[in-house]
C-alpha cells in the first residue's frame, strides 16, 4: 500500500487548487479552533493533515467545503473565495468537492447503492452512468454485495466505506477525507488508500485527515501537522 | 429530460417514506373540496331556482273599480314609467271569478249564491327580468301601492322574502366555509409537508452538503403539493359528483326538488375549483419548503 502511495505522481508543478491563508476560526465565545494557518495545495497533489484530536484538523476540512467559514484569513477553492460565494455558487462548488465524514453523514433508510449515488443524482447524471460507477465504486471496497442493505444497518466498517465511495463518486476535483481509515482493519484501509491513488492519479486533490500513522508513513506526500490550533 | 426524471424519482421516494402523513393530508383535501362544493352546488342550484322563480313572478294589482280600455292604457304607461314590464293582464270580475271556481273543482258549489262582482278587477304584472331581485320587487310593489286606483299588491312576498333570505344565507355559508377550507387546506398542506420535511431534516442537510440546488431540493416538494391538490381536488369532486347523483335519483321526485331541475356544477365553475386546489396546494407545499430553506 504504502509502495503505491509513493509512486503517486508529483503535483508540485501544477497551480495551485487550495490556498488557505492566515485562517483563524474562532468559535463562541472564545474557543480558537485555528489559529493563522496557511497552506496550498497544488491540482493533483495528495496532502496528509496529521495531529491529535482536537487540533483542528475536522474544522480546516469543514472550512474547505464552506460548511463553516472562518474568523479571518482567506480560503480559496479553484479560484473561488469562499467567503464571498454566493449560495448558488457554493452548492456549484460543493458538487465539485467529495467529502468522506468521519462521521459518514450517511441515509440510514437509503440503501448503499442510493447513499452512493446521491451526489451524482444531485448532478442529473444518466441512471447508466450512475449504475455502472456506483457498482465499480462497491466491488473496489468490498461492499458489493451489502448494496441492497439500508445503511443504518451495515457494520461502522461498512459505513465508513460507503462514506467514502460516496465521496469518491462524482471523481471530486477535491476530495476531502477525515480520519477514513479510523474503523476500517489493515486489508480494507489497503483497498480505501489505492482507491484515493486512483483518484489522484486521475486529477483529483485529495486532502487526508488522520491520526494513522500506517497511511502516510514512508510516503513522499506531503504532510502537515496540526496542534492547538496551528501548523507545523 | 433528467433533471424531471430525477426530481419525479424523489418524489415517488418522498411519498413512499411518509405515505400515512400523505394519506391523511389527501382525505383532507379531498373532504375540504367536497364541502365546498357540496354547499357551493346548493347555492347555484338555488340561484338558477330563483332565476327561474324570477321569471315566473307575477304581481296581481286589484283595482278599486274596472278600468275601461282607455284607462288601462293609461294605467299601462303609469307602470312602465317605473320600469321594463314582459306584459300586463287585466283580469274582469268574471274572469276571476271562474279561475276561482276552476281552482275549487269539485268545491265550486260554495261559489253558487255569490255575485261575482265580490271579486276586484285586477291586473297582472309579469316585470322584466331586470326587476326581478327582491329590493327591486319591493320598491316596484311599493309603487304600484301608490299609483290612483290602486287597491292592493299581492306577490307572495313572504314567500320570496324567505327565499331570498335562504339564498343569502347560503351564500354566506360559501363564502365562510370557502374561506375556512382555503385556509385549512392551506395550513394542513403546508404542516404535513413540513412534518414531513422536519423529518427528513438529516437528509436535506446532506442534500445541501454534496451540493443539492434549491430547485433539486425544492421540485419534489412542489410536485407532491401539486399531485395532492390534482388528486385531491379530482376525487373531491368525483364524491360530490357521486353524491349529487344519488340525491337526484333518491329526492328529484320529492316536493322540493320537484320545483326545479338539479343540475351538477359547470364544467367552468369544476375546473375552477381543481385549479384553485391544486394551486392552493402547491403554495402550501412551497410556503414549508422556503420556511425550511431559510433555516
Amino acid at each position: 500500500m504504502l509502495e503505491t502511495l509513493n509512486e503517486s505522481h508529483s503535483a508540485s508543478d501544477h497551480p495551485a487548487l487550495v490556498e488557505i491563508v492566515k485562517v483563524t476560526k474562532i468559535y463562541p465565545p472564545d474557543v480558537v479552533a485555528l489559529r493563522n494557518v496557511s497552506l496550498s495545495a497544488a491540482k493533483g497533489e495528495l496532502i496528509f493533515l496529521t495531529g491529535p484530536s482536537g487540533a483542528g484538523k475536522t474544522t480546516l476540512l469543514k472550512l474547505l467545503c464552506r460548511q463553516e467559514i472562518p474568523t479571518k484569513g482567506l480560503i480559496e477553492v479553484d479560484g473561488n473565495d469562499l467567503t464571498t460565494l454566493s449560495d448558488n455558487a457554493i452548492q456549484n462548488l460543493r458538487q465539485r468537492i467529495g467529502v468522506a465524514y468521519q462521521d459518514f453523514k450517511l441515509l440510514p433508510r437509503l440503501s448503499v447503492f442510493q447513499n452512493i449515488a446521491m451526489p451524482m443524482e444531485v448532478q442529473f447524471r444518466s441512471p447508466r452512468d450512475i449504475r455502472n460507477r456506483v457498482t465499480e465504486l462497491m466491488e473496489k471496497l468490498g461492499i458489493r454485495e451489502k448494496q441492497h442493505k439500508p445503511a443504518g444497518k451495515l457494520s461502522r466498517g461498512e459505513q465508513q466505506r460507503v462514506a467514502i465511495a460516496r465521496a469518491a463518486a462524482n471523481s471530486p476535483l477535491l476530495l476531502l477525507a477525515d480520519e477514513p481509515t479510523g474503523n476500517l482493519d489493515a486489508a480494507t484501509t489497503g483497498l480505501v488508500m489505492a482507491l484515493f491513488q486512483e483518484l489522484n492519479e486521475n486529477g483529483s486533490t485529495i486532502i487526508i485527515a488522520t491520526h494513522d500513522e500506517s497511511i502516510y508513513q514512508g510516503t513522499n506526500h506531503r504532510k502537515f501537522e496540526l496542534q492547538q490550533g496551528e501548523l507545523f | 429530460m433528467r433533471f424531471f426524471l430525477f426530481i419525479f424519482t424523489q418524489t415517488l421516494r418522498n411519498i413512499r417514506h411518509s405515505w400515512g402523513v400523505q394519506l391523511m393530508t389527501l382525505f383532507t383535501v379531498i373532504l375540504s373540496v367536497l364541502i365546498f362544493s357540496f354547499f357551493y352546488l346548493i347555492y347555484s342550484n338555488m340561484l338558477q331556482a330563483g332565476e327561474k322563480f324570477g321569471e315566473e313572478l307575477r304581481l296581481t294589482v286589484y283595482l278599486q273599480s274596472p278600468l275601461n280600455p282607455a284607462d288601462q292604457k293609461e294605467f299601462k304607461e303609469k307602470v312602465a314609467a317605473f320600469g321594463k314590464v314582459d306584459k300586463i293582464n287585466f283580469i274582469t270580475s268574471e274572469q276571476a271569478f271562474q279561475r276561482l271556481a276552476k281552482q275549487l273543482g269539485n268545491d265550486r258549489d260554495v261559489l253558487a249564491d255569490l255575485d261575482p262582482a265580490f271579486l276586484p278587477f285586477s291586473a297582472e304584472i309579469y316585470p322584466h327580468k331586470d326587476i326581478s331581485n327582491l329590493t327591486r320587487i319591493k320598491e316596484f310593489a311599493d309603487y304600484l301601492k301608490n299609483l290612483p286606483g290602486v287597491q292592493k299588491v299581492q306577490y307572495g312576498q313572504a314567500w320570496v322574502e324567505r327565499f331570498s333570505h335562504f339564498v343569502k344565507l347560503l351564500r354566506f355559508i360559501v363564502i365562510i366555509s370557502g374561506t375556512l377550507l382555503i385556509l385549512t387546506t392551506m395550513f394542513m398542506v403546508s404542516s404535513t409537508l413540513r412534518l414531513t420535511l422536519y423529518a427528513r431534516q438529516d437528509e436535506l442537510k446532506v442534500l445541501r452538503y454534496l451540493g443539492a440546488t434549491n430547485s433539486y431540493i425544492k421540485g419534489p416538494v412542489l410536485i407532491e403539493g401539486f399531485a395532492l391538490g390534482l388528486f385531491g381536488s379530482s376525487l373531491g369532486l368525483g364524491a360530490l359528483f357521486f353524491l349529487f347523483q344519488w340525491i337526484k335519483n333518491h329526492f328529484s321526485s320529492a316536493g322540493f326538488l320537484n320545483l326545479f331541475e338539479l343540475r351538477f356544477l359547470p364544467m367552468t365553475n369544476s375546473a375552477i375549483i381543481l385549479l384553485g386546489s391544486i394551486m392552493l396546494c402547491t403554495l402550501g407545499s412551497l410556503l414549508s419548503i422556503r420556511r425550511l430553506l431559510k433555516r
